[in-house]
């Protein structure tokens, strides 16, 4: 919530900014120029002071400061430019507007990269003040390196694939008295058995029963597959499945399902 | 008697060796599985080429990125995909469009590595592609209807996806991912053709308790990169799968992920059914330029069992593919600083490496002495055609904290001339096991179109300026040429449908390091993007 004030008032503090004299200064400028050097420079984005590569040229060009900030904050959808809303303060936004806007009177073949010596960590990750055991929950509930993370099977805050039920829609009390049901004794209730004509049997979550196609989430690996059947290839569906969420999420100690829990 | 024994060797040889050449369909995305690129359909030679003339052109309607995939064509179907995962159908005699896929994507979603798609896979009637956001989709090859599709990993958290063609062997899709510059832990996946079941994962970075972790210091083997953003290769008499590793990230700073790194920078073989690792061998110890080892592999028996692969750091290996058993290494490129040389067991001699703070002048460029661009072996004339690109670059590496799917290079470039001015591309003819040029042509800016080699004794291949051109394989000599409008990033085939060979290109200007080149030629910030395939054939009357 906090965030999203900020981003409200970030164009507002920049109007202020316009009337006031530091938008242009050469400290802002600076400060602009180390943050582009770091975020917006490198590999193939918009190269090095902005001499562009695989993303557009900025020297030499002209932008509105609006734009530039609506840009900056919310990415440009459908292609590579990332929105830098949650990495960035609202002062880092102001001092790369500025920097790009000093590029507009430079010549393509301008002076060398800025000295960037600095080790100090760069663009800081913002995280939100969760606590210990809520980051802990987090983490596994996400984490890469398992190829039985929760998020296969779940979305939560735009994240993961939405095979199983959507967790946030439970309260705090459903999640802790479903949580452990579900992960460690409980009998599925959505998982049926699917057979099909060729002999094939394993564990689903209908989607759609069409007269001529059915679409499901095959749960017999992990990740799950969405697989459109043909209706007549299908001999039975029923329960039960046979399949356990406690096999689902065999990698992950109880302790971790408790952590999530906080989560 | 002894004619009848050598004979049979020879049937014998003919039976082991692998034949990577292509006929009347193009069936996998480098040709075959073994990636020559090589038709061995001969109608159009360098007698009458000169007499080629376009056949149709198929309008893809996506501009965005170019055009850079591979077509495929079997049995008169050819399969072309496009930026943002789209698909076609289209007769390979006319054109006509006979279905359509489009995918789709999630309204709201950035990618780093994209738009662009480079190829898809067709085995027993299924057509696989691997999407933007991560993806793997299996269609009906006849109709374009969906079969299956499954998330490999959550896009927006790991910052990446896939561009490049699946490779599909035995029953199983094998696909690899995107993500060498950003914070992510590369892999390569197989998954069951007919179901899209995940079979296996081979990590490319080993995790604790797995040989090679020690090869990372501290966390840093979670976010060290090693993606492997190209399509492989299988050798069916050994069981192997062949893949090229691309750079550990960051990409120019390694002070945090000191020791080798393994296994970026590498050829990794592995068991086709359990995804095991049988041996690898690690072109770049602890890289900081970012030199993937991620281009395709090319399966030649000389008669050894050698592949070639050229890296980005503008040297091709020649291994021995039973063992991995370092051959020998030569260079694509003029201009190499980042070592003196690759010594006699294949370990780099000489390493100049970027500094914290500080431009330094590195050649090539990122970009690489060569980009992914395919190159091709024609057994018929016993050479590898492939380009090279002359550039340069002042590094400046920067330490950055990782942040879990968010790009993370650790430095910063800008692209100079070389120190003989002479920056451009090149394609040249070499000799695999020593290197040696036979001929080289020349050309103003970096040629990044793949190579296509044929029986007509016939090089085709593609320029930034949007000519498509023939070439003697024996000379080097043009012999061709026909202006499509756009620039060339795509991969030409040949095939044949009643008798009539056809030449097909992609055109279609755009991609990362088509972006670059503005750094260093401003002029093509004016090339004109593009996305159609142009088809060629010799008159009716002509064959
Ligand atoms: C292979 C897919 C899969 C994985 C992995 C998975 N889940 Fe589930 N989850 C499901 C399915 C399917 C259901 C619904 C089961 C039923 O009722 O039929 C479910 C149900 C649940 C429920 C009960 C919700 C309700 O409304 O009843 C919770 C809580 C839950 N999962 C949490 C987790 C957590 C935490 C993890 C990671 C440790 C996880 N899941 C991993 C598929 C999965």
């Amino acid at each position: 919530m906090k965030l999203a004030i900020g981003v409200f008032f970030l164009p507002v503090l920049l109007l202020a900014d316009q009337t006031g004299t530091s938008l242009g200064t050469s400290a802002v400028v600076a400060r602009g120029d180390k943050l582009f050097a770091q975020g917006c420079a490198v590999g193939y984005c918009h190269g090095s002071a902005g001499t562009a590569a695989r993303s557009p040229r900025l020297r030499g060009r002209t932008f509105e400061k609006d734009y530039l900030v609506k840009v900056i904050r919310d990415g440009i959808p459908n292609t590579a430019m990332p929105a830098w809303g949650d990495r960035l303060t609202d002062d880092d936004i102001v001092a790369l507007v500025a920097y790009i806007q000093s590029l507009a009177t430079a010549t393509p073949e301008g002076p060398a990269p800025s000295e960037i010596a600095s080790l100090a960590p760069p663009v800081a990750v913002k995280d939100s003040d969760l606590s210990p055991d809520v980051r802990r929950g987090r983490e596994l509930f996400y984490d890469p390196q398992r190829l039985q993370r929760c998020s296969n099977c779940h979305r939560v805050q735009g994240i993961g694939t939405p095979v199983g039920p959507d967790l946030a829609k439970l309260s705090r009390a459903q999640l802790a008295a479903e949580a452990v049901n579900a992960l460690k004794y409980g009998r599925p209730r959505r998982v049926q058995g699917i057979v099909t004509k060729d002999g094939d049997r394993f564990p689903a979550i209908l989607i759609e029963r069409g007269p001529s196609e059915t679409r499901i989430y095959d749960l017999k690996a992990i990740p799950p597959v969405q697989r459109n059947l043909p209706t007549t290839e299908i001999q039975s569906i029923q329960q039960p499945s046979g399949w356990r969420h406690s096999q689902a999420v065999q990698s992950y100690a109880t302790d971790g399902v408790y952590t999530y829990n906080s989560y | 008697m002894t004619r009848l024994i050598h004979l049979l060797l020879f049937i014998g040889a003919a039976l082991v060796a692998q034949d990577g050449s292509t006929k009347g369909n193009w069936p996998q995305y480098g040709g075959q599985n073994s990636a020559w690129r090589y038709s061995a359909l001969d109608q159009v030679d360098a007698s009458n080429v000169g007499q080629l003339a376009a056949a149709w052109v198929f309008q893809t309607g996506d501009n965005d990125g170019g055009l850079q995939s591979t077509p495929l064509v079997i049995d008169g179907v050819m399969y072309v995909s496009t930026s943002h995962n789209r698909v076609f159908a289209l007769d390979a005699v006319t054109g006509k469009r006979l279905w359509s896929y489009i995918y789709e994507l999630p309204k709201t979603f950035t990618t780093f590595y994209g738009p662009w798609n480079r190829g898809v896979a067709i085995s027993e009637g299924r057509l696989i592609m691997g999407t933007l956001d991560n993806y793997v989709v299996a269609l009906d090859a006849k109709t374009g209807r969906q079969l299956w599709k499954v998330n490999v990993e959550d896009a927006n958290q790991c910052g990446c996806n896939i561009t490049a063609a699946p490779l599909i062997v035995r029953g199983k899709v094998i696909v690899g991912v995107t993500g060498g510059d950003s914070a992510h832990r590369g892999y390569l996946n197989a998954f069951d053709l007919k179901t899209g079941r995940h079979l296996w994962r081979f990590w490319t970075i080993p995790g604790p308790g797995e040989k090679g972790h020690e090869t990372w210091h501290g966390d840093s083997w979670k976010f060290g990169g090693g993606a492997t953003w190209m399509t492989g290769s299988f050798d069916a008499s050994l069981g192997l799968v062949y893949w090229a590793v691309g750079n550990p990230a960051a990409d120019f700073y390694g002070g945090n992920r000191k020791g080798d790194n393994l296994y970026t920078d590498s050829i990794v073989a592995l068991d086709v059914e359990t995804g095991k690792l049988k041996w690898h061998f690690q072109q770049v110890p602890h890289d900081v330029w970012d030199w993937d080892a991620a281009y395709e592999i090319v399966l030649v028996d000389l008669p050894r069992k050698v592949l070639i692969n050229v890296s980005k750091g503008g040297y091709t290996y020649v291994l021995d593919r039973t063992n991995g058993e370092f051959i020998t290494a030569w260079p694509v490129a003029k201009n190499i600083n980042w070592i003196k040389g690759v010594g006699p067991k294949g370990e780099l001699l000489g390493r100049n490496e970027p500094v914290v703070g500080k431009p330094k002048l590195i050649c090539p460029s990122i970009g690489g002495g060569r980009s992914w661009n395919h190159g091709a072996w024609s057994p018929k004339a016993g050479l590898f055609f492939t380009t090279g690109i002359e550039w340069c670059e002042e590094v400046t590496a920067q330490a950055e904290i990782p942040s879990e799917g968010k790009t993370f290079f650790g430095g910063t470039f800008k692209l100079v001339p070389t120190p003989d001015k002479k920056s451009g591309g090149h394609l040249g003819a070499y000799e695999p096991l020593t290197g040696k040029v036979v001929w080289k042509y020349e050309y103003k800016y970096p040629l990044l179109a793949s190579v296509l080699a044929t029986a007509g004794n016939l090089i085709f291949t593609g320029d930034a300026e949007g000519d498509f051109f023939a070439l003697d394989a024996r000379s080097g000599k043009k012999l061709w040429s026909f202006n499509t409008g756009s620039g060339h990033r795509g991969s030409s085939i040949s095939y044949a449908v009643n008798g009539r060979q056809y030449i097909a290109t992609p055109s279609g200007w755009g991609s990362a390091v088509a972006g670059l080149m503005q750094q260093f030629w401003p002029e093509t910030e004016q090339f004109p993007n593009g996305s159609a395939v142009f088809v060629f054939a010799l008159p009716e009357q002509k064959r």
